[in-house]
């Protein structure tokens, strides 16, 4: 037998290997087209009125790092918890994911991060500016103005807050009912502010003399007193009616307000202010139902809380206007209610302005209601003059959320006083803008207070960013709004919308205690997975995974391409889940 | 020792045999005993493998090219469509010069849909730089391929040992399994002669420009053209060990004969009772077994048929257009030979069709009284009432 080594291994070989890795041929020549990291903005940043930076909340809560989000927060929003109570949350109507299965529930998140941090007992690092020596008078603490001085605070300013009430929050604290925000709630944050070094003055309403004062005292004041009068009804007995912003006021403050032993109640109005009035009141034991002129989808509140209050017992009628009070003659009043309500029945009109029907009478049709307490929530209205930015010949600049004007030193105005939306969010928001543009003004100017303003928009919308204004990197975004369209769903699952733990309405209105709990970090880590995280890079690495060239680097949490092999094939653009890339054109 | 084996079985237990360190595979039938008999070797430990499950023929071929590159012995089997489907990368593990083996079990491609004997799905990868080598029966099967591995492992070219779909791989018949001390005598471990090695990193068959892809392919056919010599070699060892002699071609009563038939497979064994009972007849009849397909032995067909009369080739094939493809190859081995003899090209049994020594005998007469063939290729037992059906 022959020795199979010698015997088999005779045939040559001639076979191409080689011992040097392909990265000697650099693939990148071959490229005409680039991709980049080109990070955009989401649709909920661009809705909402301070400009959060959602999707990189979402992502950051997602990976449980909850210290982190609630900081990202605290960029553009000093009030965390209360505004996840509080704000309508316009974010989750322009929610993505909203065409794709559920809008993710935003304001629950933001609640829960806002609350972790309260409780969990976490110190802000908040970056601040060194004192620049300039003091600002704050007229008002109600989130407008808190969200000035907070701002202001860190942007190096000294503010001193001038508040007329026995505490501070504004509309926050006496106009929102505990079972929507708890006391500790607002406190916790309030104090947060005044640890950055804003004085808070309560019980030091500001007049307009004061004002004048101020000019040679500060060098920019704040304007921020809200609509402080409830507006009256201008009818026959309107004296009967209570005032239902006052109702609320006492209510938060503990007064004692005469509701006992009343069984039944009419409330007068279709805002927010009338809702809570309504709610408050059968949380008392009272039959109580709301009036209002036009239809439930015409009014002004937001209809989470219409539906709550219907929930709860409350009776809504509507195309009904009240046209006179009389009290009930004394004999009867011992076994009758004391009022009789006299309603004209309204019809909506063909035309319709901004949204709402336009209502006329209804002939002349009536109703008569007999009851124990009528109570008026119809809007409110600024409660001195000076409140308002002046007209005519002092200039003034008109901004999205608030308003500037120049005499003698910088006034802003902001809050409902300037707001075309009501709301706590929008405060906070004009409180900001307010703050940035008054930096812009000592630093650059005048002149210059637009354009800057509008450099840290975020998207096209209303909003401007704190975060961008002080140029970190969310600046580089991409205004482009990312749409539907532009997410690669298939990365996707469909997935149900968390729901919180909520009362039943039995329960709810046995007391104040708050209608809706936070959500367990279980389950808030579970809706955060469901954010698109629309525009951003969340590291998930798809790009890595399908580049051919293996040319995505990673550093930390970014990721660049090494553009000495990639070949421009743009797989990593089509994959990236969130539009989060783009390809450009090389310039050859 | 001999046992009653199966086709499929004789293939399993060579590969068994000779210590194959991966399998891939993708069943299919009537390949599924292979595979099935090698699964459970490798899940009962009697044979120390990595079996790797594969989504598809394409898949298991890819995964024994990189199984092989690492330097270990590989295995694979498929049949027909499955085959077809491994074609591209056919010709990826020769051009690697990986000595991979593959058992082929003859089968129909479809349309119609048929999972009998034909030939054309092995022969259709003719061109793809593998080793053919056909098997008569299940002993031949076994022998076969423990040669295979020799072979290829002495060339670095793959293998493909093919056998009847169902006339082999599913009929049981005596075969002597061998001990595994003599097999690991014939057969040592592989010791490759060029491996990945993650010590000594190295890249394999990238971009070839023209200045050396001509040299390249040269570099196979150069080892082709000794695979013959190597063969005959390695069969010599073969008989030393096993007392049995695979040869890479037969030729039974040729010497004398005025007919001789040429054909693979189990049809070998039906030529050989058909043409014991011609000579019982007095007929001068003859028999060529052809066992190595790729590459062609043509100087051992030239040896045996120049100066004889009439060949008769039985294929269980078509190359549609042409002819049956044995006999075309056959055609061409000898047109250059010294006084060639005339080849009669048959096409019979396809899809499973039976063939019987009673066929055979017919195409012997049918040789016999013609001086030259009527046509090119000749279709033995069309029905002609079928036939008749469709020309209507």
């Amino acid at each position: 037998m022959t020795d199979y080594k010698t015997a088999d291994n005779k045939i040559p070989l001639f076979l191409p290997h080689s011992s040097i890795s392909t990265e000697l041929n650099k693939t990148g020549s071959w490229r005409y087209v680039r991709p980049l990291y080109d990070e955009k903005t989401s649709p909920c940043s661009a809705a909402c009125p301070v400009g959060e930076d959602i999707a990189r909340i979402e992502m950051l809560v997602s990976q449980k790092r909850i210290q982190e989000a609630w900081q990202t927060i605290l960029k553009e929003n000093p009030f965390p918890a209360v505004c996840g109570r509080v704000c309508f949350h316009n974010c989750e109507g322009a929610c993505n994911r909203g065409g794709f299965d559920d809008a993710v529930a935003i304001h629950r998140l933001e609640r829960f991060v806002g609350d972790a941090a309260i409780y969990g007992g976490q110190a802000p690092e908040i970056k601040t500016r060194p004192d620049n020596g300039r003091k600002v008078a704050v007229a008002g603490s109600g989130p407008a103005g808190l969200s000035l001085a907070y701002f202001l605070g860190r942007l190096g300013y000294r503010c001193e807050i001038f508040e007329a009430q026995s505490e501070p929050g504004g509309i926050l604290r006496w106009g929102i009912p505990a079972y929507r925000l708890p006391r500790e709630v607002l406190q916790k944050e309030i104090s947060r502010i005044e640890k950055l070094g804003v004085t808070i003055n309560c019980r030091s309403p500001v007049s307009g003399e004061m004002l004048q004062a101020f000019k040679t005292r500060y060098d920019a004041a704040f304007i921020g007193c809200g609509y402080g009068r409830a507006i009256d009804l201008k009818i026959k007995g309107a004296q009967n009616a209570i005032n239902g912003l006052h109702f609320l006021s006492q209510i938060r403050a503990e007064e004692a307000v005469p509701v006992k032993g009343k069984r039944t109640a009419v409330v007068i109005g279709g805002g927010n202010t009338a809702l809570d009035v309504a709610r408050t009141l059968v949380r008392m034991g009272v039959d109580t139902l709301i009036v209002y002129r036009r239809r439930r989808q015409d009014m002004p509140a937001f209809d989470p809380e219409v539906e709550m209050a219907l929930n709860e017992g409350v009776r809504l009628k509507e195309l009904l206007t009240p046209i006179r009070i009389e009290a009930v003659s004394s004999g009867m009043a011992d076994r009758q209610a004391p009022y009789v309500m006299t309603l004209q029945n309204m019809k909506v009109s063909t035309t319709e302005i901004k949204g709402r029907a336009r209502v006329v009478p209804h002939g002349d049709k009536t109703e008569a209601l007999q009851v124990d307490l009528i109570f008026s929530a119809i809007g409110a209205e600024p409660e001195a003059p000076w409140h308002q930015a002046p007209t005519g010949e002092t200039p003034c600049l008109d901004l999205s959320h608030c308003k500037l004007t120049n005499d003698d030193i910088p006034i802003a105005y902001g809050g409902d006083l300037t707001n075309r939306v009501k709301s706590a969010t929008d405060a906070i928001a004009s409180g900001k803008q307010a703050a940035i543009a008054l930096d812009i003004y000592f630093k650059s100017g005048w002149d210059a207070i637009r354009e800057a303003v509008a450099d840290c928009q975020v998207g096209s919308g209303p909003a401007v960013s704190m975060a961008m204004y002080l140029g970190e990197e969310r600046k580089n975004r991409n205004p482009h709004i990312v749409s539907l369209n532009e997410i690669n769903t298939h990365y996707f699952k469909t997935a149900s919308r968390v729901i919180a733990p909520v009362l039943s309405p039995g329960d709810r209105i046995q007391s104040f205690l708050p209608v809706e709990s936070t959500l367990s970090e279980q389950a808030a880590l579970a809706e955060s997975r469901r954010c698109f995280n629309c525009g951003i890079c969340n590291a998930c690495d798809y790009c890595r995974l399908y580049c051919p060239e293996m040319s995505v680097m990673v550093e930390g949490e970014r990721r660049d391409i090494n553009l000495d092999y990639c070949k421009g094939c743009g797989l990593c653009v089509a994959e990236c889940p969130r539009n989060a890339m783009a390809l450009k054109e090389e310039n050859i | 020792m001999k046992q009653v084996a199966e086709g499929s079985q004789a293939v399993s237990e060579a590969v068994r045999l000779a210590k194959v360190q991966v399998i891939a595979a993708y069943p299919i039938t009537p390949q599924t005993h292979i595979v099935e008999n090698l699964s459970e070797h490798c899940a009962n430990g009697t044979l120390n493998a990595r079996f790797i499950c594969v989504e598809s023929e394409h898949s298991a071929m890819a995964a024994i090219i990189g199984a092989a590159s690492s330097g270990v012995r590989t295995f694979t089997a498929s049949s027909s469509h499955g085959l077809a489907y491994m074609h591209e990368l056919l010709h990826w593990a020769s051009g690697a010069r990986l000595p991979v083996v593959m058992a082929n079990v003859n089968r129909a491609l479809g349309p119609g849909w048929n999972i009998w004997l034909d030939q054309t799905d092995s022969l259709s990868q003719r061109d793809t730089g593998w080793i053919q080598l056909y098997c008569e029966d299940s002993q031949d099967v076994l022998d076969t391929t423990l040669m295979a591995y020799r072979l290829a492992e002495a060339v670095n070219l793959p293998v493909m040992v093919v056998l009847d779909a169902f006339f082999l791989s599913h009929t049981y018949e005596p075969v002597d399994i061998p001990d595994q001390k003599p097999v690991d005598a014939f057969l040592p471990p592989l010791s490759p002669r060029f491996q990945l090695d993650t010590a000594n990193p190295t890249a394999f068959n990238q971009f070839v420009a023209p200045q050396a892809y001509m040299e390249m392919r040269y570099n196979i056919q150069t080892a082709m053209q000794q695979v013959p010599q190597n063969y005959n070699r390695i069969a010599e060892d073969f008989k030393t060990i096993f007392n049995r002699h695979p040869r890479l071609a037969e030729d039974v009563h040729c010497e004398d004969a005025e007919i001789i038939f040429v054909t693979a497979g189990t049809t070998v064994s039906t030529c050989r009772q058909a043409v014991d009972r011609l000579r019982q007849a007095g007929e001068k009849a003859g028999l060529l077994k052809l066992k190595m397909f790729r590459p062609f032995p043509i100087d051992f067909f030239r040896q045996v048929l120049s100066g004889k009369q009439k060949v008769a080739v039985v294929d269980r094939n078509c190359s549609f257009g042409a002819t049956g493809i044995f006999s075309q190859e056959l055609k061409a081995a000898l047109y250059n030979a010294e006084s060639p003899p005339r080849i009669f090209g048959y096409i019979a049994g396809l899809g499973g069709r039976d063939v019987t020594p009673q066929t055979i005998e017919d195409i012997y007469w049918q040789t016999k009284n013609n001086d030259c063939p009527q046509s090119e290729n000749i279709w033995i037992g069309l029905d002609q009432e079928t036939l008749k059906s469709w020309r209507n």
